[in-house]
């Protein structure tokens, strides 16, 4: 409760101080060259979609260059198909399936640009969002630059929950931007000089979630990364839950993969080793405690339950009588109440800001159903997760996408 | 240094936490509030009781001098045990519920030394009288039961209710936490040969022990 307390009151003080600045896009000093780089595997349903956006963007893109990861489906065909139209549109196809940090890492040695953007084949960058985030490289210490990620199509409830999730992100990492603390450069859209890039030995290609990896090791390096909310992307989000599942999974062990990578800097190296990485191990450590806290009471309580029912029979007595239907609040459960409502606070905050609000308190069921149900699913994710990647590394396994 | 600081904002992170810990100290002290209304609650409702108690004794002492109106002593004393099992219940909830202060737990011992001592005064009208009510001493685990305890005792406390408003003043119903370490309560057990680890127990009359949840018809045939 206290930690949970501390962040509302981090991020609100933040918010405060900045928030006239929140959408502020510098303009840049120079003109940057700028290639984006798509890395692709089996995804013909929605690669016309990025090509069609991002060759259309307000910012000068010198070139596009697809990475075919050994596509099983008609995604080298329709780039081909585009690059008849487009001259800056480029394919290479990989020989061997490398996975999305290989791929990445190939387009990377061939760009030509001094700006690389890393954008994923099923993300929609808005017109002018490269053209918004380009002047934030005016400051040298920057090394990357991200945007604020969207859902695409909110079709379903689960889309829907996830587009709350999205904005607040895209919310918080702006926030957090303010204390050099953005963890995460995700592939929807992210720039990054080509060079730092080169010199940091491009992505982990071991690591399932390459985009954390890479911005661990920006900050590693002595640079920082840089959030522009203003620059939006619309990403599809899974449809079904096992799709969300598979990719939170994804997401978990990618993460897992960075704290143990780079735990020895723990408490060391700026704010890689002050702020990120304890902020990360403590909120996998706390939500596995909240996770086991409530395994251990709602077990009892059902073990209780089965105990006072099976004996209620026996005795021949009513099973709920009037009174239960009163209880007594412990003060545990007021605090409960209280920081709750300043989640409800906080969210509907962010979604305001970010533009997510939509159909204003009507739509006030998702959201509660997402703080309640869809966060607290977070660390049953984690456990699977964990459980999983102890698996593999006992197998000797190896990952692969975990995308398709 | 101090304007690189601001300049960065990081200063954030200290604020933040002074202003986390000042509104978490302002809620623990909140709690603590509550927790000692509920108690003064139960404190001023335990000074009745035990004025009330006090009344009853002093009148079988006034009807010792005299011949005994039996019926009326036996009615004061029913309508005592029934206010004393309302307050039962409801210290019982705020046990439950209280997290920050162990002042309830006093006053719960207070309730078990007065409702120990109004069972004794019980056994001797029982005697003079020799009356047809029943004894019903609830004795149970108070400081730590096991979730089968727990459930037990759960049941225990519906079947008793039950019980009450089935037969009303043909019983006496006393609730006792049994584990609370008091010298009377113990000694009391210990003549009626009950043990601690038998908890919870439901003994009528001083000489039937119920240990396991039976039928309530079953523990009727006790009663009637």
């Amino acid at each position: 409760m206290f930690i949970a307390l501390y962040m509302f009151f981090f991020f609100i003080m933040i918010y405060i101080r900045n928030k006239k600045t929140l959408f502020n896009c510098p303009k840049p000093n120079k003109n940057y060259t700028l290639s984006v780089i798509t890395p692709a595997y089996n995804e013909e349903d929605s690669i016309e979609g990025t090509i069609k956006n991002v060759l259309s963007s307000s910012y000068k893109i010198e070139e596009m260059i697809i990475v075919n990861d050994c596509s099983k489906d008609k995604t080298k065909e329709i780039v081909e198909k585009f690059m008849q139209k487009y001259s800056n549109l480029k394919l290479i196809n990989n020989n061997k399936n490398l996975g999305k940090a290989g791929s990445l890492n190939k387009g990377i040695n061939i760009a030509s640009g001094e700006l690389v953007a890393v954008i994923d084949s099923d993300s929609y960058p808005e017109k002018d969002a490269i053209t918004k985030m380009i002047g934030f490289f005016n400051e040298k210490k920057v090394g990357a630059v991200t945007s604020a990620i969207l859902v695409k199509e909110k079709d379903t409830f689960i889309r829907k929950l996830q587009s709350f999730e999205y904005a607040i992100i895209a919310w918080t990492r702006k926030l957090l931007s303010y204390v050099e603390g953005v963890y995460a450069t995700p592939g929807p859209l992210s720039i990054y000089r080509r060079q730092l890039l080169l010199k940091i030995g491009g992505f982990d290609t071991k690591n399932l979630t390459e985009d954390i990896e890479i911005t661990w090791r920006i900050v590693y390096n002595g640079y920082k990364a840089e959030s522009c909310p203003a620059a939006r992307v619309y990403s599809i989000a899974p449809k079904k839950i096992s799709e969300w599942f598979k990719q939170r999974m994804r997401w978990n062990i990618g993460g897992l993969q960075c704290i143990n990578k780079y735990k020895k800097f723990f408490l060391e190296k700026g704010m890689l080793g002050f702020f990120i990485l304890p902020f990360f191990t403590l909120s996998l450590c706390l939500g596995l405690a909240g996770l086991g806290v409530f395994t251990y009471l709602g077990v009892t309580r059902i073990f209780k339950n089965f105990i006072f029912t099976q004996q209620t029979f026996v005795a021949g007595t009513q099973l709920i009588t009037s009174e239960d239907i009163f209880v007594t609040p412990t003060v545990l459960n007021f605090f409960g109440i209280v920081l709750l409502l300043l989640g409800l606070f906080f969210t509907l905050t962010g979604l305001g800001i970010i533009g997510e609000r939509k159909g204003g308190f009507r739509n006030i069921f998702n959201v509660l159903f997402y703080m309640i149900v869809y966060l607290a699913l977070y660390p049953f994710i984690m456990f699977v997760s964990i459980l999983k990647l102890s698996k593999y590394k006992i197998q000797g396994k190896k990952m692969g996408w975990m995308t398709k | 240094m101090t304007i690189e600081l601001f300049k960065n904002q990081k200063h954030v992170f200290w604020t933040a936490l002074l202003l986390t810990i000042f509104i978490f100290s302002a809620g623990i002290l909140l709690g603590f509030l509550i927790e000692n209304w509920r108690t003064s609650k139960i404190a001023s409702l335990y000074q009745q009781s035990e004025l009330d108690l006090l009344d009853i004794r002093i009148q079988n002492d006034i009807y010792s001098l005299s011949e005994i109106d039996c019926t009326k002593v036996i009615e004061e004393n029913i309508n005592f045990a029934d206010r004393v099992f309302e307050d039962a219940k409801l210290l019982e909830k705020y046990s439950e519920s209280s997290r920050l202060s162990n002042s309830i737990i006093l006053q719960h011992k207070k309730y078990d030394l007065l409702r120990t001592s109004f069972w004794i005064n019980s056994i001797k009208l029982k005697e003079r009288c020799k009356t047809d009510y029943h004894n019903v001493v609830y004795i149970y685990d108070y400081q730590n039961p096991s979730l089968e305890t727990e459930a037990k005792q759960d049941v225990f406390s519906k079947l008793l209710q039950e019980l009450k408003d089935k037969k009303g003043n043909k019983i006496m119903l006393i609730p006792i936490a049994g584990d609370n370490n008091l010298v009377s309560v113990d000694t009391l057990m210990n003549t009626y040969g009950i043990e601690e680890e038998e908890l919870p127990i439901i003994l009528i009359d001083e000489k039937i022990k119920i240990t396991n949840v039976e039928n309530i018809e079953e523990i009727e045939k006790y009663l009637d």
